[in-house]
């Protein structure tokens, strides 16, 4: 069923479930509790009325034991259970109410007190009020079956009996010679009392369990919107849109906190897709001019006759758009690799000064070729990496420094440990970096001069950035403009 | 016609220049933004063909400020295709865009679109009397019969066949006829003017002495 699966449901469920076990016990025991009260004063009547009939009972003396004594009880064996009392015949109750009594009970009002006093023999001794009848035995009680089940019982010096028979409420008690000895009163006007009282907390409870569901709805519904809000949002961000946010209207509570940390989740993403979008428009709009020339330059070509020095020259501009493309997509191949972290680095102990030197000797006709003089530095620096790719990273940075470099400028580069970390740094002494381009020179494509000459792939950078961090290492850059410009790298030993 | 070429691709630009200049063309060229704005500022030319990404000033920003004072009608070269760049650019003011890499042929037919509309013409035909020139096909008919006219001549005819009713100075069609690496003999114009009036006649072209030519 849907409905049990909804969080909002469960609760309510649940909540009512508490809610109508609180209310049910509520309302028990109050019902419970006035019921006593009733009962109790009702008793204490009857108790008062009774205690007159029993002080009003008296036996004729019968013998020296016969102390007249109402209700006394003989000791055991001396009336043997086997011997009939018409065996041993005692004189009748005499039983004469006392006149000042005579208001306690009502033989008019049908609902009021009454009391019946009768022989073992069922004969009626004596009797005030609407007495019940026990013939209707609506609990079949007779002083027959009180005596059989009860006898042991009222062996004892027990006080007189209780019971609801009905509508009416009795006290009774058996004397030893089976004289039974009724005192009671309908209790009709009470049992509605309570039914009313029953219903009066059924209503209360009813009111105050709907009162309590719909204030749990509220709550509940409450306490979900910031998860409906969430879970909006996401169906638009999965659908595609990852500009959505969470609205995030209590930062502090706890859905608040989860909001907030899926925005910052979906502020990744977006930037993310974002800058993976931009990466793949920058790629294509960086193999766009290489075609375009290529095209121009072969239509152009054909469009009449050429002379072979017109055609060397087409061949030959054709041929560095290629190799530029050839360059171009071998970068980005590359930086594909190690985005999706496929190029595996080897963790090899190398001496890094070495590598830098190597490096430093391949650029060295470069630098001639400038009038650039390469200052070294080198410490013998063992680290553990991919020393071919660390020797990339090195090639580009001395390439730039000299490419970028003023005519007989310098370079110098220093291996050095540096509180563990193993450092090269890269300084040149030209024009240096505007403020305005040095946070976006490790981005792809990012080009100072916004120009497309020299035959660089604006990704030198960006692919060194990403071997040293694949090393687990930094790259930084700082630059005054005409004071040259420096590249620290720092690699974990 | 003249036209200025500001693309900082050396193979791009010499090929293009080449290939409009073999159009009949007058073609300048500039492979920086400065000395593109230079270019287009100082003189009329009839196009710009103008390149988006360029070092020092970008195509956005030539554009921009050359607007302020001239409505030389501009084709932008752009390497992105996304629209909200052809929008901007067309915002901005150019007159339209060529997506790289480019079509030659496309790029010339835009080319002439909007030196035409420019012109204030609709359509690629212009009659004047029997002479009909089509600038698609860039070629001259006198009564339906093909007439034979060199790139120069044709260039000559069709400048001022579009500022048809107008003088043209001989300033106006130097400037538009030459590029500037020519060395411009102040005679090499008579010549092409005494050409085409062999060709289509006499009275095709007009001379307002002192002033310049003319087609009614």
């Amino acid at each position: 069923m849907k409905i049990f699966k909804s969080i909002k449901w469960r609760l309510q469920i649940w909540y009512g479930l508490i809610l109508v076990v609180v209310l049910a016990g509520f309302g028990f025991t109050a019902y419970q509790l006035e019921r006593g009260r009733m009962f109790g004063r009702i008793d204490n009547e009857l108790h008062r009325r009774f205690n007159v009939l029993a002080q009003a009972l008296h036996r004729p003396p019968r013998g020296p034991e016969g102390n007249g004594q109402p209700f006394d009880r003989p000791s055991p064996g001396q009336f043997p259970e086997d011997g009939p009392p018409e065996q041993n015949p005692r004189p009748p109750l005499d039983f004469r109410l006392p006149t000042q009594a005579a208001g306690l009970f009502d033989t008019n009002d049908p609902n009021g007190f009454y009391f019946v006093i009768e022989s073992r023999d069922g004969k009626e001794i004596a009797r005030a009020g609407n007495v019940q009848s026990l013939a209707k035995g609506e609990e079949g009680l007779t002083a027959e079956t009180v005596e059989a089940n009860e006898l042991p019982e009222l062996k004892n010096p027990n006080p007189p009996q209780v019971i609801t028979l009905g509508a009416y409420r009795e006290v009774f008690d058996i004397t030893p010679e089976g004289e039974t000895v009724r005192a009671g009163c309908s209790i009709a006007p009470e049992l509605k009392e309570l039914r009313r009282t029953a219903l009066n907390l059924t209503a209360v409870g009813s009111l105050v369990l709907l009162i309590g569901l719909a204030g749990g709805w509220w709550l509940v519904s409450r306490a979900i919107r910031p998860i409906e809000n969430i879970s909006a949002a996401a169906v638009k961000i999965s659908a595609g849109d990852l500009s959505q946010r969470i609205n995030v209207a209590e930062a502090e509570s706890e859905l608040g906190r989860l909001a907030a940390v899926l925005n910052s989740t979906f502020a990744r993403l977006d930037a993310a897709f974002a800058q993976q979008k931009q990466f793949a428009s920058d790629a294509a709009h960086e193999l766009r001019t290489p075609v375009s020339v290529m095209l121009t330059q072969t239509q152009t070509a054909l469009n009449r006759g050429r002379t072979a020095p017109e055609y060397r020259e087409t061949v030959e501009a054709c041929q560095r758009a290629a190799q530029r493309m050839r360059k171009l997509i071998g970068a980005l191949l590359e930086l594909a690799r190690l985005d999706a972290g496929q190029e595996q680095m080897k963790r090899l102990r190398f001496d890094f000064s070495r590598t830098v030197a190597d490096c430093v000797d391949l650029v060295k006709p470069l630098a001639k070729a400038s009038g650039i003089k390469i200052f070294t530095e080198l410490s013998p620096l063992e680290i553990t990496g991919d020393a071919e790719r660390l020797a990339q990273v090195a090639t580009n940075l001395l390439t730039n420094a000299i490419q970028y470099n003023n005519p007989n400028g310098e370079v110098r580069v220093k291996v050095a440990s540096h509180g563990g970390l193993a450092t090269l740094t890269v300084s040149d002494t030209g024009n240096g970096i505007s403020r305005d381009d040095l946070p976006h020179i490790f981005k792809r494509f990012y080009r100072c001069d916004k120009s497309r000459t020299g035959g660089n792939t604006g990704l030198g950078l960006a692919i060194s950035k990403a071997i040293v961090e694949a090393h687990g290492g930094t790259i930084e850059v700082s630059s005054e403009e005409d004071d040259g410009t420096t590249f620290t790298v720092r690699l974990p030993g | 016609m003249r036209i200025l070429i500001v693309e900082d691709e050396p193979d791009l630009l010499r090929s293009l220049a080449q290939a409009l200049r073999e159009e009949g063309y007058a073609v300048d060229t500039a492979n920086n933004g400065e000395d593109g704005l230079f270019s287009a500022e100082g003189c009329d030319y009839d196009a710009i063909v103008l390149d988006v990404m360029l070092p020092k000033l970008d195509g956005w920003e030539i554009l921009k400020r050359l607007r302020k004072t001239k409505k030389t009608p501009v084709l932008m070269l752009t390497a992105r295709d996304q629209s909200r760049d052809r929008v901007r650019g067309l915002d901005t003011g150019a007159d339209d865009y060529v997506v790289k890499p480019f079509d030659l042929s496309e790029l010339f037919a835009r080319l002439r679109a909007i030196i035409r509309r420019s012109a204030n013409k609709t359509t690629n035909v212009i009659e004047i009397g029997d002479v009909k020139i089509d600038t698609a096909a860039r070629n001259v008919s006198l009564r339906e019969k093909p007439m034979e006219l060199t790139a120069r001549e044709y260039a000559l005819v069709e400048f001022i066949a579009l500022h048809r009713g107008e003088v043209v100075t001989r300033t106006q069609l130097y400037e538009h006829l030459f590029d500037e690496n020519e060395s411009s003999l102040s005679n090499l114009l008579d010549v092409h003017v005494s050409n085409v009036r062999k060709k289509l006649g006499a009275e095709f072209i007009t001379t307002r002495r002192g002033h310049g030519y003319c087609i009614e």
